[in-house]
């Protein structure tokens, strides 16, 4: 075997170059969508609506959690990631590693994580550090926060899940306790409460239809609130958090147009359709 | 005969009655059996579920490499094989949150050794300001604090590591312990570690009588000496563009002397040492990692390290001389261009150098004035082909099969620094090995001769 001459080398780097070019400018019409399963029913809205208007436009929709969708990001297996919480810096530098890209975060939408109670449960509101110590295990009775002599059941999500992440990085800020029940998706946990009259769980803003919801205080002294339209707004709700599309590369073609639209007025009007809040 | 029919539906009446409470009793019974039932499973549940959890909290993953390669230096035999290169199986397992112990063997035909095997402490009593949950403390064995050896060699772009990062951190792995401090907020990371100091095999001269030993432990510590290491590393983002990462590193180690000089790169300079001395080896590198998106995904990286680097020299008493320990000027430096296609493909050059000795050029190699003014010191020691400087560029391109399946496709052109003209007539510009029939060849340093190599692999994950 000879070794490689100048003009070898040169003719390979002008092959790569030629390569490299071509790749790069095939449009792709079919988009692949996986992740958070708090922004599932948005994300298949979003699809639904777009695909009635662009005829020629393919996009599929899956869940199975911001964890999941992250994972299918860097392995290929999904052109854009749909998250409930922000990229680790692991996963950054995983990214980094396969795509040599940083990836490219889109906030698309804001979210307050509700607190869901049996419509019997005499309490009404908690606070921050109430809620960090049931979810901990450190309050076991509803009876410690104003609330009838009865056990307290814990409903969550798995740890798949960026809800799960978010609501344990920002509220419990501890593991969670070892009997906390974990459910495949928000609607799950809200089916769950429903059913247990001592059982609370967390979730999407868009999944408390039907369920009573609890208020939340930043401390003892803030006053209580809900999350809605406004008090997202207003930063006033202190579980809210900003959802996020991923994408390895900066879109082009089919791609950018799909996430014009969604960042678009009309894409930001069904947002609040679907019980989520808008990033404007 | 009416009192006959109302006795007879009065008692029809109780015993419908009394079947109907009957079964009334036996609906009863059998709900709160399905109850015990229902409660029972859910206990078995929860001890099932509570096992489980157990079990994720321990984690595998690993490589396989295998590959085929072609050597065309003739000092290389057979010149073509086939090889398992890292057969890796890592077991990572977080006993509770922030404490984690990780374990990987590797398991290449024939060498099984450790790899890694550490635990990690995060730190969780901070819980407010700057480096809130932002320190953490490993210790064990563990890659030492640089780019392109903490950089996984399941992901990196090229078969091997740069000639002068092998030279420097041989096995990559080191025995000793390393804080991190990584805030949240910042994107910045410092790494201080503390480590036994002698990297792979080597011969130990345990005293002044000249007595040698082998030691062929990697990692195990011979002297009290303890090298010190710190990096730090800083990420600016440039929007949707891209990245740049930029850092530093510093290595300050030392060698026990096992003789009474140390013999600088210069081959001319002596400073007297006492047997137990410390011998210094202190380098400092720093790095840059570019990341553009520019018709999908770029990257630029490199590290340039120069410093001190020193061997161990021992006594010969019985022809009067002494091997002097030997001090070394070296400087390396590698970079890498690296362009995605596609999402399948990836096209990867790196250039690497390393020149282990600076202060003697190829031309100047076995010279006389190189030779050792002082023999009773420094007996015969003469600068020689190791101290050449190497070049080597290496072309990849890499196809992902899949998530876990890489197909790699290598060509690294290696290119020796040549021995001047003056050293033709002296003995030491060739290197022998011998031939397959016996006979002895010489790989001619007053050329490049050949020297690269080939390699196909096929990279599993999981």
């Amino acid at each position: 075997m000879k070794s490689l001459k100048t003009k070898k080398i040169i003719a390979s780097f002008a092959i790569i170059a030629i390569a490299i070019v071509s790749f790069a400018f095939i449009n792709q019409e079919r988009i692949t969508v996986k992740g958070s399963d708090t922004m599932v029913i948005l994300a298949q809205k979003w699809a639904e609506v777009y695909m009635k208007k662009n005829p020629n436009a393919s996009i599929q929709v899956t869940g199975g959690g911001s964890g999941t969708g992250i994972s299918a990001l860097i392995n290929g297996s999904t052109d854009i990631c749909n998250a409930s919480r922000k990229m680790k810096q692991t996963e950054i530098d995983k990214l980094k590693a396969r795509y040599n890209t940083l990836g490219v975060e889109i906030p698309c939408a804001k979210d307050g994580i509700t607190i869901y109670l049996h419509p019997t449960n005499k309490v009404k509101e908690l606070t921050l550090k109430q809620l960090s110590d049931i979810f901990a295990g450190k309050i076991k009775n509803w009876k410690e926060v104003g609330g009838a002599n009865a056990e307290i059941r814990l409903y969550g999500r798995e740890n798949s899940s960026g809800t799960y992440v978010f609501f344990k990085d920002n509220v419990v800020k501890a593991d969670y306790a070892p009997n906390c029940q974990t459910l495949p998706g928000t609607a799950a946990v809200v089916n769950a409460v429903k059913k247990d009259v001592n059982g609370i769980g967390y979730g999407g803003a868009a999944y408390s239809a039907g369920i009573e919801i609890c208020k939340v205080k930043k401390d003892d002294k803030s006053p209580a609130y809900e999350a809605t339209a406004e008090t997202i707004k207003k930063n006033q709700y202190p579980i809210t958090r900003y959802l996020y599309m991923y994408l390895r590369n900066r879109p082009t073609g089919a791609m950018k147009a799909y996430i014009d639209w969604i960042l678009s007025p009309e894409g930001q009007n069904l947002v609040t359709e679907m019980g989520y809040f808008p990033v404007k | 005969m009416k009192k006959i029919y109302l006795f007879i539906l009065v008692l029809s009446c109780l015993a419908i009655n009394a079947k109907a409470q009957s079964v009334e009793d036996s609906l009863k019974e059998q709900l709160s059996e399905i109850k015990d039932r229902v409660n029972g499973l859910d206990e078995r549940l929860l001890t099932s579920e509570s096992d489980l959890s157990k079990l994720t909290k321990i984690k595998f993953s690993g490589y396989i490499q295998s590959e085929f390669n072609y050597y065309e230096n003739k000092a290389t035999y057979p010149s073509n094989n086939f090889s398992l290169r890292r057969v890796r199986l890592k077991a990572t397992y977080e006993a509770a949150d922030g404490v984690k112990f990780v374990l990987q063997p590797d398991f290449a035909p024939g060498s099984l050794s450790l790899k890694d095997a550490y635990v990690v402490l995060n730190d969780h009593f901070v819980q407010n300001g700057l480096f809130k949950n932002a320190l953490s403390l490993t210790a064990g064995k563990f890659n030492r604090m640089n780019y392109e050896v903490e950089y996984s060699s399941s992901q990196r772009e090229v078969p091997e590591r740069s000639l002068v990062i092998r030279s420097l951190y041989p096995g990559e792995r080191a025995i000793g312990f390393k804080l991190e401090v990584n805030p949240q907020n910042i994107p910045l990371k410092l790494q201080l570690g503390m480590f036994n100091g002698n990297d792979g095999g080597f011969t130990q001269f345990s005293d002044t009588t000249g007595k040698s030993a082998s030691n062929t432990i990697e990692n195990k510590d011979y002297d009290s000496f303890k090298d010190i290491m710190a990096r730090a590393t800083y990420s600016f983002k440039l929007g949707d563009f891209g990245g740049l990462d930029i850092g530093a590193h510093a290595y300050f180690g030392s060698l026990k002397s096992s003789t009474n000089a140390t013999l600088h790169s210069d081959y001319a300079t002596i400073d007297s040492s006492k047997v137990g001395d410390a011998v210094k080896k202190n380098w400092f590198g720093a790095e840059f990692q570019f990341f553009a998106d520019v018709l999908g995904g770029l990257s630029l990286k490199g590290e340039y390290i120069a410093g001190k680097n020193a061997t161990l020299g021992g006594s010969k008493f019985a022809n009067g001389n002494l091997l002097p320990n030997f001090q070394n000027n070296f400087a390396g430096y590698y970079v890498y261009l690296i362009k995605n296609v596609g999402k399948k493909n990836q096209f990867a050059f790196r250039y690497d150098y390393y020149d282990p000795n600076t202060d003697i050029k190829g031309s100047d190699v076995t010279i006389t004035k190189y030779a050792g003014s002082n023999t009773a010191k420094i007996g015969s020691m003469k600068s020689s082909i190791a101290d050449l400087a190497t070049s080597t560029f290496t072309f990849a391109w890499h196809y992902y099969f899949d998530d876990n399946i890489r197909i790699t496709l290598a060509y690294a052109i290696v290119q020796n620094e040549k021995v001047g003209t003056n050293a033709a007539g002296v003995t030491n510009y060739k290197a022998s090995y011998t031939n397959p029939d016996g006979t002895i060849g010489y790989n001619d340093y007053s050329t490049i001769f050949k020297q690269n190599q080939l390699t196909i692999r096929l990279q599993a994950k999981f």
